[in-house]
């Protein structure tokens, strides 16, 4: 009799212990059990970092409107101290290029964008996602994406007047790698290439366009960041016989920094930088020497997005 | 001896089928709103991912959801969510653990809608909080579908709104849960 106690006491313990067991615990060892894909998000706040795309891309579905808006530059040396507050350090200087763009993703790993590019130029972008900086299920350090960018100059009055159309075009090839370092710090490298279908004649004239930038951000709290942006132009600047046949020197570089203000809705990125285009094309291969820091404008990016596909309903 | 063997045979039945009494779902649906205005399509996200456990003796439920499971429709607003308010990457998963409280298992041999209560514990950015809330119990055939609504307050868990987004915000986030277990076992 003793012994069957012993052995119904023995087949009741597995019942004893599934009886305290945690459900919750289990699901917990469930979760962890399956090799997730930990993919970092936002290693930038906005599509831009400054001027320069970032890797970032609309979310999937989202229709992004941006606004980038270069102000006239800060001093005009030539005006009386007057003149230039009244020129309210180029906010007010009766000169301004805006950038207007439409992005949309319809998948994943693209975005194909439609911009009014200012100064009678349109612009067609299609960005692709290739690499995603992630671990877990695979271990990849960066995130890679490719700009590509086709620019119309549609001005009926700009020479070449009764040419090809194709002399109008020029084109941006971009590659941006990022790498988010930490929450706070994320850091990208972007050789891009520019071509021009047409370029005026001249020793020192070539239709591409080399150059390497660095950008970066840091953030301040989770909603501000001071950001960065170093480009250098790497031919193509000094001495080129420009459109009218004069001899030009164009800056090298283009620099920026910036700060970043997500409100919620809008991102707000306002910025200085080097340079009043406003479109990547000009401010890469045309940019005029502004060395001091009076020749430098105040600008700013603004972008909302919205969903124009609903995918989430209630069940 | 005989009564041994038949004592053991009972036992080991017994241990069986209280094993196969619990069932669980990968694929519970979790979903919400924070906007004030509730029909603002924007703001609205969902997960399919929960996964959860019920163990019928005992009346014992769990809930895992992880969190980067829910998705917005637009997705800035994801990335806010997982980025800025509920810190996902530190806190991967949102939990429940809990009892059903006017529960008993013979409402799953038998269709019908019941009215039951679930008390227990809940998890969210880290933060423990006691939960109750009304629960309803849809048995059909093969499945028990268990739907809760209830209200989250950010506050409660820690989660900083910004002054600037809060007029946007509804005080208590209305929650939707819809959990259906398959009971083919």
């Amino acid at each position: 009799m003793k012994k069957l106690f012993i052995v119904a006491a023995a087949f009741c313990l597995p019942l004893a212990a599934l009886a305290q067991d945690d459900l919750l615990a289990e699901l917990e060892k469930q979760d962890s059990a399956v090799a997730k894909e930990n993919i970092t998000i936002a290693t930038f706040k906005s599509t831009r970092v400054i001027n320069m795309n970032s890797t970032e891309i609309t979310g999937l579905n989202n229709l992004q409107f941006m606004i980038i808006h270069h102000f006239g530059s800060l001093w005009d040396n030539t005006e009386s101290t007057g003149a230039n507050f009244a020129r309210l350090f180029g906010m007010n200087a009766g000169f301004a290029n805006t950038y207007m763009s439409f992005d949309y993703t319809p998948v994943r790993w693209m975005n194909l964008g439609f911009a009014f590019a200012g100064d009678i130029n349109l612009e067609g972008t299609a960005k692709f996602k290739i690499m995603r900086q992630q671990t877990g299920k695979r271990n990849y350090p960066v995130s890679i994406a490719w700009v590509s960018t086709a620019r119309v100059n549609a001005s009926s009055k700009e020479p070449p007047q009764d040419d090809l159309v194709w002399n109008k075009f020029s084109y941006l090839n971009q590659m941006l790698i990022a790498r988010k370092f930490s929450n706070a710090f994320s850091l990208q490298l972007v050789p891009s290439m520019i071509h021009y279908n047409l370029v005026p004649y001249g020793s020192a004239n070539s239709n591409t366009t080399w150059s390497i930038g660095i950008g970066g951000r840091m953030k301040i709290t989770e909603k501000t960041a001071i950001t960065f942006e170093y480009n250098r132009q790497l031919n193509n600047y000094e001495n080129v016989i420009d459109k009218t046949g004069e001899i030009v020197s164009y800056s090298p570089n283009l620099i920026s920094l910036g700060y970043d203000w997500d409100t919620g809705g809008h991102i707000f990125q306002f910025f200085f930088s080097n340079s009043t285009f406003a479109s990547n094309i000009p401010q890469l291969t045309v940019n005029p020497e502004k060395e001091n820091i009076g020749q430098w404008c105040i600008g700013f990016n603004l972008n909302r997005s919205y969903a124009l596909k609903k995918t989430v309903k209630i069940e | 001896m005989k009564k041994l063997f038949s004592l053991a045979a009972i036992l080991i039945l017994f241990n069986s089928a209280a094993v196969a009494q619990k069932y669980s779902t990968r694929d519970g649906y979790l979903y919400f709103n924070p906007n004030k205005n509730q029909s603002n399509k924007e703001y609205q996200a969902a997960s399919k991912e929960a996964t959860a456990v019920l163990k019928v003796e005992t009346s014992e439920v769990a809930l895992l959801v992880p969190m980067k499971t829910f998705h917005f429709n637009n997705a800035l607003l994801e990335e806010h969510f997982n980025e800025n308010y509920l810190h996902t990457n530190k806190y991967p998963n949102g939990k429940y653990s809990g009892k059903l409280i006017g529960f008993n298992k013979d409402m799953l041999t038998k269709d019908g809608v019941y009215k039951i209560s679930s008390e227990g514990e809940m998890e969210l950015h880290g933060v423990k909080k006691a939960f109750k809330s009304p629960v309803t119990l849809t048995v059909k055939g093969k499945t028990a579908t268990f739907n809760c609504e209830f209200t989250v307050k950010a506050a409660d868990f820690n989660i900083e709104i910004p002054d600037l987004v809060k007029p946007k915000l509804a005080e208590a986030t209305p929650l939707l849960a819809n959990i259906t277990f398959p009971m083919n076992l």
